[in-house]
């Protein structure tokens, strides 16, 4: 087998991605203007605005159980001024890379609805102040995937068919391939996007909470929403092995067993096929 | 409970949770759903409506079940894992019921 590709190039490429041909230009219209330090709400209010697909795409989500805002949000504007900046940020990106989880990686938007649900519902028994923030790192923990998928086609099919022949989790399969995993792609385009580092953190360390430092809360509520929404089975491939808890993780959450009975019961509610989220 | 998009509501269907216009009560939990109550949902801007019933589950029983024991196969004796694999083996059961 090929040496693995190293983390030089893979965050070379992965950093490029404005430049990358098989992105879709939205996507990379967007990805310009989340680089830029100075982005105002009002900039980010047009843009969308300005875009009659991606203002529906976007008032959707934010009322989607995801969010579970109990009267309809009906402007984008009035969406910045509930969830702030950065939640729209976050769902500006989400809603852009909808298509492209639906096309290269079958349940990977379902998984990442399932834990932007189940974040929420974790933040806000944790008392967390911005539960919507929380609920957008489980929305974008996995965009790592998508990125990889773009730049490396080859290499993470082959991943992904290593992962299912031996059952093991992907992150495990990127190893052979890749120096670094979907987790670390998240977390440089994270960086790259002037996301905060609660979100910077919680895409890295979703696999290894123990290693936050500055999110730690957040990054074990991504990490165990992983955990639950495998368990149940889904998005990905309902025969996935489901990785272990981190115990630490699991234990900081004190969540008893009628939390997560609830949370299952909201999950289901949520992924239900009756509708359609995006 | 059931989650339904206005188009997919049929006459007969029980509210499960109230429709609200603002935070005034709409239409009451609990009220059955006739055709032209409906098409007035349908002109409304709702997304979605919460009905009485469990929702169809994509496979059976079994199946459910043997595919939960495939996804903790490698959680060897980890007392957490088997005790988030009991709630969500509960949960399966209580949702085909």
């Amino acid at each position: 087998m090929s040496e693995p590709i190293s983390t030089t190039i893979m965050r070379h490429k992965v950093e490029s991605i404005n430049a990358l041909p098989t992105v879709p230009s939205t996507l990379k219209q967007i990805s310009s203007m989340l680089e830029n330090p100075r982005l105002s709400i009002d900039e980010l209010g047009r843009f969308i605005s300005n875009d009659p697909a991606l203002t529906s795409k976007i008032l959707k989500m934010v009322n989607s159980s995801a969010y579970g805002f109990p009267n309809r949000i009906s402007s984008i504007s009035h969406a910045i001024m509930l969830l702030g900046l950065n939640v729209v940020r976050g769902l500006l990106l989400g809603v852009s890379v909808f298509e492209l989880m639906q096309k290269t990686i079958a349940g990977l938007w379902e998984h990442s609805m399932g834990c932007a649900v189940v974040s929420r519902l974790i933040a806000q028994k944790r008392e967390i102040k911005e539960p919507e923030e929380v609920s957008v790192c489980g929305l974008l923990h996995d965009i790592g995937k998508v990125i990889l998928i773009l730049q490396f086609p080859q290499e993470y099919e082959k991943a992904q068919e290593h992962a299912h022949a031996e059952g093991i989790p992907l992150h495990e399969a990127e190893r052979i391939f890749f120096e670094a995993t979907h987790a670390d792609v998240g977390s440089w385009l994270a960086r790259k996007w002037r996301f905060p580092i609660n979100l910077v953190e919680a895409l890295e360390y979703h696999h290894r909470p123990r290693l936050s430092k500055q999110a730690i809360l957040e990054t074990a509520i991504v990490h165990v929403s992983d955990v639950l929404v495998r368990a149940r089975g889904i998005g990905s491939d309902r025969d996935a092995r489901v990785p272990d808890v981190d115990p630490d993780a699991w234990n900081l959450l004190q969540l008893s067993d009628d939390d997560v009975k609830g949370i299952l019961a909201e999950l289901e509610e949520s992924a239900s096929s009756d509708t359609e989220v995006a | 409970m059931r989650k339904l998009t206005p188009d997919k509501l049929e006459p007969g269907m029980q509210l499960a949770k109230p429709i609200l216009r603002g935070s005034t009560v709409f239409i009451g939990e609990g009220s059955l759903l006739s055709k032209s109550v409906i098409s007035r949902l349908q002109s409304m801007e709702i997304d979605i409506v919460y009905v009485d019933g469990t929702a169809e589950q994509p496979i059976p029983f079994d199946e459910a079940m043997a595919s939960l024991n495939t996804r903790f196969e490698n959680s060897g004796d980890n007392e957490i894992m088997a005790h988030i694999k009991q709630i969500v083996s509960q949960h399966i059961v209580d949702l085909y019921e």
